[in-house]
Formats: C-alpha cells, structure tokens, sequence
C-alpha cells in the first residue's frame, strides 16, 4: 500500500460510500422530523407569510449579526457568540470560495464560479481554526458548559476541526507530502459526512427549516420576526 | 585481451580529450550527483568533483550491455529515446555503453535476434542491465503477450535470472500503465511485483522522460548500483519533487489565479492550471525541473494540465481535465435521487410503525379505561 493507492481510495470508493450515507441519512432525518408533524396554527392570516419569511432571514444574516448585543445568547457569553460566528463564516468561505471546493460543486451539479484569491481564504481558514480552538477551550473550562458537554459533542467538534486543519495544511504545502495530506483530508471529511446525519451537525439543515417555519408564522400574525 | 574501457572506446571513435570532460560534465549533471548520496558512498565526498568521478568510472569500466525487453506497450518510451534531442546521451547509452538487444531498434529480425539475446545473457551473465519497456502479463500465464513463441512471463524471468540490475521504463512497465486501467483485461501488473530478488528501480512517466532512463542507466554504470529511490523505487534525484513543486504557474496558484478554460484570458496570460485538471500537486516527476526537448518546455508550460503520468493508475484517477479534488465516483443525479427515496422511505415507514404502535397504545389504554375488551367496532383482538 503506497499513498497514491490510498488517495485513490479516499477519492474514490471511500467518498462515494460517504456520499451515500450522508444523502440518505440526511434525507432520513427529515423525514422523521417532519413527520412527526406540528400543531396547527389556527390563527388567521394578517399579513403575509412570504414577507414573514424574508425578513426573518434577511434579520437573521445581516443585522443582528452586526448588533449583537440585542441578543441574550450574546450578552450571555459574548466569546461563544463571536468565535461561533467567525467559525461559521469561514466555513462559509472556504467551501463555497474556495477553489478545490468549487471543483467538487461543479462536479456535483455541473457550474462553477470563480474563487477567492487564496491569501483571503487563507487569512479566514486561519481564523476558522483559530475560532474552533476558542470554542474547545470555552468548552473545557466553562464550569456549566463542561457539564453539559457530552461525548458526541466532542465528537462533533472533532469531525470539523480534522478537515479544517488538514486542508489548511495542505493548501499551505506544509510538512507533509501533498497526497499524504489529501489523503488525510479527504478521511476527515468522509468521517464529517458520515456522522453529520447521526448528529447535531445536521442543525445545517433545521436552521433553514425553523427559520422558515418561525418566519412564516410571524408573518401570518403581521408581527415582525 | 582486456575488455575495453569506455574511455577507450570514445577515443577510438575519435572524441577528443576537452569533449570527453564535458561529457563527463553533462553526465554528472544528469545523474543529479551533486545532491545525491552515492558519491559518498564512494567515499569521494571531499576528493574529486563529480565530473571526475564521472571521467574515472568511464575510464576503468567496460560497456556495460543492454538488454530491452518490450512488453505490453506502445513502443513510446523507445521512441522518446531514439529521437531524444541529446543526442550526445542517448547515443552514448544506445551505442557506446552497447544495447545488445532491443527488438524494435536492432537491425538484427527473427532467429538471429532472439539467438543474439541468448548469446548476450550468457556471456554477461550475472553483469547486464535489463530494461523493460511495457507491462508483464498474468491472466493464463502470460499468452496475451508473447514474442518468439515465448510468454513475456517466461522471457522476464529467464531474462531477470542473469541481470545485474532491472530498470523498468515507462507507466506500463513500472505499474502496469494503460494496459492495466481497468478492466485490466490481461492483468497487467508492474515489473517490480514480479521479480523480487534483483534491484529494481522503476522510470515511470508516459513516456519515461529519456534523459530521466539514461540518466538512470549512466548511475548504474558509473557508480555500480542503482540510485537511491522513494517507496515506489522511483530514483530519488528525478522524483523528489512534484511537478507542482517546480511549476513556472507556481505563483498563479498562490495567488489564487486560475485558468478556467483553455481559450479564455486566464490560459493566456498562463494562469495555474488546477481548474482544468492540473494533477501537478501528487505527480512526481521530473518533467518542470529537467524539461522536455533539451530543456524547451514541458507539458504545463505549453498549456496543458498535467495527467499524472508518473503516478500509479493514473489511467483511472477520474477524468484528466477534471479537477483534482473533485470525487473520483460522482453521485449522478438518478442515484441521488434513490438514496433520497432510500432515506424518505426508510423515514416514513418508521413514522407509520410509530404511528401504529401510538395508536395501538392508545387503543390499549382507552381498552384498559373502559374495561369492556372488544367493545370497539371493528376492533380486533390480540393474541
Ligand atoms: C469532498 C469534499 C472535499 C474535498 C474534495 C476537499 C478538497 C480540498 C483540497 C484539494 C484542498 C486544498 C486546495 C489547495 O491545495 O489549494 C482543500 C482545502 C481546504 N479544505 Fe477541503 N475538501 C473537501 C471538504 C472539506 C470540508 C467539509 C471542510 C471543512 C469542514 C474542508 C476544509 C478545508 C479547508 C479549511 C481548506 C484550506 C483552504 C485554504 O486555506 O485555502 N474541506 N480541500
Ligand atoms: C446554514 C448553516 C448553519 C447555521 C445557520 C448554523 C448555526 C449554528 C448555531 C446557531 C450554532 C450555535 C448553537 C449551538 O451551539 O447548537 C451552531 C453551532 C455549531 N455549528 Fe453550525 N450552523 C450552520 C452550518 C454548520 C456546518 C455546515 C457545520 C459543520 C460542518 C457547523 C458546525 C457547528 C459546530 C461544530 C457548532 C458548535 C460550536 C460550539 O462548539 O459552540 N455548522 N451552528
Ligand atoms: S499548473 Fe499544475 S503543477 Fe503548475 S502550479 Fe498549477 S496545479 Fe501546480
Ligand atoms: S507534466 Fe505530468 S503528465 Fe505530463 S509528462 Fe510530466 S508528469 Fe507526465
């Protein structure tokens, strides 16, 4: 077994089967949660449900990220507000401007756009890795949150940051051989895919579920969300 | 008689003395000796330049012969060998260090060649180079590909048995090549999974750069062992970097600037190639250090992604112009969609059972209040 060999494996058979278990699953977990249906709002309909919807996103990206204080979670414990927030627009970046990932995107749905210059995407990798180290170190010493920290939370701080800092190695041409890294970073991010729908990773998902849903609900009673 | 030295036969063929050095010079350089152990090992670190060590190997040793097996192959690496634009080296290598058989380049045809060959093996035994160009065959030993009535697993290994070393050369020979991207119909494999009990030392490329196989063949002569190799016994002063490592398009990578089709303005001003499928970053090979046609250009100078040709099954590493970090397997539109019916009806069927068994519990409990079993309609009882 040689690394070229293993690289094949992990961009091939490897990622396939996580693909697999990442659409089905996900999908699965839908399922179940709408099923499980929701009590009807009888209330009747004032305003509009669209514009309910709209504004609810529209509030949700790009103002109270910018006026954080109105929010309890922050003034809760402004460094969980602030490093998540960094973690997740890096995130946001990295895969959907960065390069190598708009590559995947457009061999999944057949377009791609243009990327980031890479000193950008390496200065918000950094900061994404960075903000996840906050977070663990948040975790491990907040006396509350330790205790409400149970193991597949470790876990899924672990399936992300693994990605993270292989790709920022790699992309960096750091220490190790290029397809030994690639390697390492393509079974961090098989594992990523296969644990997201057995988690609470999955929030991805619900988050535009409940906004939606919360949006709409607002909107019907002409109240603002 | 003495066996000639090389050094006496170049004389005799009329090079002079000031040529000779150079030559020595330009092998030297070709070997890559100023940054690679054996010199050492001659314990010469201090002594002599290279060239030097070059002059006197040259002129202590005798011919080295040559003997070129082909296999599965499109005869690509030979050719990139016989019209090599150095001619000094592959005419040294070719006629001067002596390949004693070579069935595309010999004039010798038929019966006279293979009795050539046998001859050859005989009187070298235990000293001759063997090179391998193409890939030896398994699949019902070896027939889907035999010379002289021979399968080339026979012709390998009685070929194998007397070599005082094995160069393969070439994807095919290395790793089994085009010949073994899949369905590998004849089960190609590699020289080197095959014999075990020499040295070999794999050249692959498709074609092999030839500097890179005569560079190879010089050290075996010179210095009397093959070359230090990484862990796909690829020599060490040819395949220690990537193509990437080296790349003239480094700095577009860096920065961020990729072309994102052939024609468009990125590929002229000579933007990074990733985009279009540049596997540079995993392929080791010589091809951005060395160059091509005497240092001319080379693949990804001229504009062209490289394909990974040094690399095993490149053949199969997923398209040649599709990025290299896309998924080799893609998850097609129809399979996507199954696996979403996979999940939604996996989902929903346990939300039904569920539901079933709620109202069943239900049931039950209203039963349990009521105290009056059956007195539902249509309720059935259980066992
Ligand atoms: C199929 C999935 C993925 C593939 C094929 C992939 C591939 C790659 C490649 C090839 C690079 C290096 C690009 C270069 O050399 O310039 C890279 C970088 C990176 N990847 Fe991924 N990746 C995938 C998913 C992910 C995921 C899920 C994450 C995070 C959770 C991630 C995080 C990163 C990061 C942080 C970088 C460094 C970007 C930079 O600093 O420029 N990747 N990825
Ligand atoms: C639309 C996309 C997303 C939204 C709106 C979102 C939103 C959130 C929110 C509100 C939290 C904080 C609440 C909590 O701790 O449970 C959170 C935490 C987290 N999210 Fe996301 N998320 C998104 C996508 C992702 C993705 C794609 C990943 C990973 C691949 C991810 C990884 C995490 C992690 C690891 C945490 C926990 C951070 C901590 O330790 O406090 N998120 N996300
Ligand atoms: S063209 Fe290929 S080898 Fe050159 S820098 Fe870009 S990815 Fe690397
Ligand atoms: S650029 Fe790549 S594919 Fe082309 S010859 Fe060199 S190693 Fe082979």
């Amino acid at each position: 077994m040689n690394w070229t060999n293993i690289l094949n494996f992990s961009r091939g058979p490897l990622l396939h089967v996580a693909m697999i278990i990442f659409v089905a699953g996900l999908s699965f977990r839908l399922v179940r949660v709408l099923l499980l249906g929701w009590a009807r709002d009888r209330a009747k309909n004032k305003g509009s449900k669209l514009w309910g919807v709209i504004v609810n996103y529209l509030k949700g990206l790009f103002v109270l990220p910018f006026i954080p204080w109105v929010r309890r979670t922050f003034r809760h414990n402004e460094l969980t507000f602030i490093a998540g927030g960094l973690f997740h627009l890096s995130l946001f970046l990295v895969l959907v401007f960065g390069t190598a990932h708009i590559l995947v995107w457009k061999s999944l749905w057949g377009f791609g756009w243009k990327g980031l210059p890479t000193p950008i995407l390496a200065f918000f990798s950094a900061v994404g890795i960075i903000s996840m180290i906050v977070l663990l170190i948040n975790r491990l010493t907040h006396p509350v949150l330790k205790m409400l920290t149970k193991f597949p939370v470790w876990i899924n701080w672990l399936v992300v940051f693994l990605p993270m800092i292989t790709g920022f190695i790699m992309a960096r041409h750091l220490w190790f051989r290029y397809e030994v890294i690639f390697s390492l970073h393509l079974i961090s991010v098989s594992l990523l895919l296969i644990w997201i729908p057995f988690g609470r990773i999955s929030h991805f998902l619900f988050y535009f579920f409940s906004k939606t849903i919360h949006g709409a609900q607002a909107g019907k009673r002409a109240v603002t969300p | 008689m003495k066996e000639k030295t090389i050094y006496e036969h170049l004389r005799e063929k009329g090079l002079s003395r000031r040529d000779f050095m150079k030559l020595c010079g330009t092998i030297a350089g070709m070997m890559g000796l100023e940054f690679v152990p054996p010199v050492k090992a001659l314990g010469k670190t201090l002594g002599p330049s290279p060239e030097e060590v070059v002059a006197q190997a040259l002129k202590t040793r005798p011919k080295v012969p040559i003997i070129w097996l082909e296999f599965q192959d499109c005869a690509g690496c030979s050719e990139a060998i016989s019209r090599s634009s150095s001619p000094l080296l592959s005419n040294l290598v070719l006629n001067d260090i002596a390949i004693e058989y070579h069935e595309t380049l010999m004039a010798a045809a038929g019966f006279q060649a293979e009795k050539a060959k046998e001859e050859c093996m005989k009187k070298y035994f235990g000293k001759y180079v063997l090179v391998v160009e193409g890939s030896p065959t398994l699949d019902d030993d070896g027939i889907y590909c035999t010379v002289a009535g021979k399968s080339n697993l026979d012709l390998l290994k009685e070929a194998a048995a007397g070599a005082a070393a094995v160069i393969a050369t070439g994807n095919c020979a290395c790793f089994g090549g085009i010949p073994a991207a899949r369905p590998n119909p004849t089960r190609a494999v590699g020289v080197a999974d095959l014999i075990k009990d020499k040295p070999v030392v794999n050249i692959p490329g498709c074609p092999a750069i030839p500097e890179v196989t005569t560079g190879t063949i010089l050290h075996f002569l010179i210095l009397g062992q093959l070359p230090e190799t990484d862990q796909l016994k690829r020599p060490l002063p040819f395949y220690g970097h990537t193509v990437h490592d080296h790349c003239l398009r480094r700095p577009f990578y860096e920065a961020g600037k990729f072309a994102g089709s052939f024609d468009d303005e990125g590929a002229r001003k000579g933007y990074c190639l990733y985009r279009l499928g540049c596997k540079g970053p995993t392929t080791y090979n010589a091809c951005a250090g060395l160059k091509w046609e005497r240092g001319l250009s080379y693949p990804v100078q001229s504009g062209h992604p490289c394909l990974g040709c040094s690399e095993p099954h490149f053949w199969d590493g997923g398209g040649f112009y599709q990025g290299q970090s896309t998924p080799i397997i893609r998850l097609d539109r129809g399979s996507t969609a199954t696996l979403v019916g996979v999940g939604v009806a996996a989902g929903a069927a346990l939300a039904g059972l569920n539901a079933v068994k709620k109202s069943r519990a239900k049931k039950d409990l209203r039963k349990d209040q009521s105290g009056a079993p059956g007195s539902e309609p249509g309720s059935k009882k259980e066992g």
